[in-house]
């Protein structure tokens, strides 16, 4: 199935067979109450093995598209295809091919190392298989000092940890983790992302929601941007950046402090080149070998700067470009939008981080 | 072998919720009941209170009676739980259907239920005598609790989709048992020095008409009555499980404190 890019998708999507293909949607949207939409106009896919980062604001619709896409929640508008089943009609039979970790805490009242067993009881998982996999999620997440508590004795980071091995003991084709980094320290989290990085490349299709951008940065193959609950951008870390990521800090260091005039000239140059300074301007008097300032396009400014140095007869010791990062990039597209939300976006507004009140629907 | 996930649930509830502490106090307290309250009022309610027999050959059927507050407060607090911690949601997103997730706490409510009857049984039996209970007579009492506790479980999983508080949702779980549980005729019968009010209060509680038809059940008595109150108590378990089904589908998900 080809699918063309929709609404304000700015990114790809790529041509795929149809088995490639983990999940799809189709002007998706959810309706809390009517006319006022969570998410709306939502047109994304998933190819089989590749991990998608969902990043926006709190309340931005992530968890709602994640409550969609695992049948939490029922669609009303548009539809989803997960694994080849709409998802409205795809019931049991779809969720057990997906394995969810729930933003919010869920646990049994027993011991760590019950619950994971209990949990893969739960999912049909023979118990043998149920017991070896258990040690080593326990392994893995470094479960094994918490394995006789119970989960209201661990630590936020353990229960968390805790919540993403659970969901880890059964099998599964595509893993929706709401969240499941909250809490954890470095350590914990750059150990979780490299299994998840593992599994996916093992083909496990990956759908990941942060707020840590860095961390979508290192473990996502694509990320979708959602802001007010419409998607803004899906696209590689990399486009995103070198599209959004907006100015960057330049420094340039000469060997000797130019002179005063030579340096509130180079300013007014820089500001006609669209460049911010990074001093104020009375300061510019000062016998200071640094210069910096924001640049649009850093890279285009350096061969100028070289050579109006040499125009000037001023040595260069040091020029550098801040590297884009994804923050600056999600800044760049939410940030704008942000201050001047339009009318249709300021009523659908609700509290910032609340969920919206979802009904289950029917009993199938 | 794979369970069936209904009973896979079952196995969950019991295994994740009911540690052996809760199980101990929720069957020994009637059990306390029987043999302290039988000891201590036999002596002093008259006979001719209780219709012939002793308090506590009256107090046993009452007690197999209150199994069904017990099975519907196991399945009401469960799911209060589930909910609380968030695992309604989590076992949704797994392979159940939601119609089995309820399903699941309707037969942990009858296990829990029948399974105090029959503790009840055991317990109360050499107080009333064995021979008294014929297998319509059993099968009355079975039944009767069976619906009587669906009842209240329904009435308890309605209330939960409803309450987003744990402190509203326990306050009005111990004021509903204590309403229901002392307006019945579990501890006392109605007499002629019952006031007025009272009685009606007392023939409006679903666990009155379960008392009734359990003592008619052991005294061998078993009428047009108790069918009546037999189709009464069915009436309302539909009913209230009719609620819970839709409190189940309109609830809200999400966090809840």
């Amino acid at each position: 199935m080809v699918k063309s890019s929709a609404g304000f998708a700015a990114g790809y999507r790529t041509t795929m067979p149809s088995d490639q293909i983990a999940l799809e949607t189709f002007d998706l949207g959810y309706a809390y109450a009517p006319g006022r939409f969570a998410i709306r106009h939502l047109d994304i896919d998933l190819h089989r093995g590749e991990v998608l980062g969902l990043l926006g604001r709190n309340g931005a619709g992530k968890t709602t598209t994640v409550r969609l896409l695992t049948t939490l929640l029922p669609p009303t508008e548009g539809t989803a295809v997960v694994l080849g089943q709409d998802v409205r009609y795809g019931g049991r039979a779809l969720r057990s091919r997906l394995g969810v970790v729930l933003q919010a805490e869920s646990l049994d009242f027993v011991t760590v190392e019950r619950n994971l067993t209990l949990y893969a009881f739960l999912w049909g998982v023979p118990r043998e298989v149920a017991k070896t996999r258990a040690e080593e999620m326990i392994e893995l997440f470094e479960l094994g000092e918490a394995r006789r508590r119970k989960p209201w004795a661990l630590s936020g980071g353990e229960r968390r940890r805790f919540q993403v091995a659970r969901e880890l003991m059964h099998d599964m084709e595509i893993l929706f983790l709401d969240e499941p980094t909250v809490g954890l320290d470095a350590i914990a989290r750059r150990r979780i992302l490299r299994y998840l990085k593992e599994r996916a490349r093992h083909g496990l299709s990956i759908v990941f929601t942060t707020h840590i951008l860095h961390e979508a940065d290192m473990l996502c193959d694509r990320i979708a941007v959602f802001h007010l609950g419409q998607l803004l951008a899906l696209d590689t870390a990399e486009e995103l950046k070198r599209k959004h990521a907006g100015a960057r800090e330049v420094s340039v260091t000469f060997t000797a402090p130019p002179a005063p005039e030579v340096r509130t000239e180079l300013a007014r140059e820089l500001e006609a080149r669209g460049a911010v300074l990074l001093e104020r301007v009375e300061d510019l008097g000062a016998p200071e070998t640094k210069v910096a300032f924001l640049a649009p396009h850093a890279e285009e400014l350096l061969p100028w700067l070289s050579h109006w140095a040499q125009s000037h007869s001023l040595e260069l010791e040091r020029m550098s470009v801040e590297e884009a990062t994804l923050e600056a990039a999600f800044l760049g597209m939410i940030g704008d939008l942000d201050s001047t939300p339009t009318d249709e976006a300021k009523g659908r507004l609700r509290p910032s981080g609340a969920l919206p009140p979802g009904r289950i629907g029917g009993l199938t | 072998m794979k369970l069936p996930p209904l009973l896979r649930l079952v196995v969950r509830n019991f295994a994740s919720n009911l540690d052996p502490l809760t199980i101990i106090i929720r069957f020994g307290q009637p059990v306390i009941t029987i043999v302290v309250l039988g000891t201590m009022f036999s002596s002093i309610i008259s006979t001719n209170v209780t219709g012939g027999g002793s308090y506590t050959a009256f107090l046993v059927p009452g007690m197999i009676a209150f199994q069904m507050i017990t099975g519907g407060v196991v399945s009401g607090n469960l799911f209060w739980l589930d909910r609380r911690w968030a695992m309604v949601e989590q076992i949704f997103s797994g392979p159940f259907r939601r119609s089995e997730y309820l399903g699941g706490l309707v037969l942990t409510t009858l296990l829990f239920a029948l399974v105090g009857v029959g503790i009840m049984m055991l317990v109360g039996l050499p107080f009333i005598g064995i021979p008294s209970l014929s297998p319509l007579g059993v099968a009355t009492v079975l039944l009767t609790v069976a619906l009587g506790s669906v009842f209240f479980a329904g009435l308890l999983i309605a209330l939960g989709t409803r309450l987003r508080s744990a402190n509203a949702y326990f306050t009005i779980q111990s004021f509903l048992q204590l309403f229901v549980i002392f307006l019945s005729t579990v501890y006392y019968p109605i007499t002629s020095n019952t006031p007025k009010a009272l009685a009606v209060v007392f023939y409006v509680n679903p666990l009155t008409y379960a008392a009734d038809t359990i003592r008619d059940a052991f005294g061998g008595t078993l009428g047009i009555a108790d069918l009546e109150s037999l189709g009464v108590l069915g009436a309302l378990a539909v009913v209230a499980f009719g609620a819970a089904i839709w409190g189940f589908r309109t609830m809200e998900l999400g966090p809840i404190q």
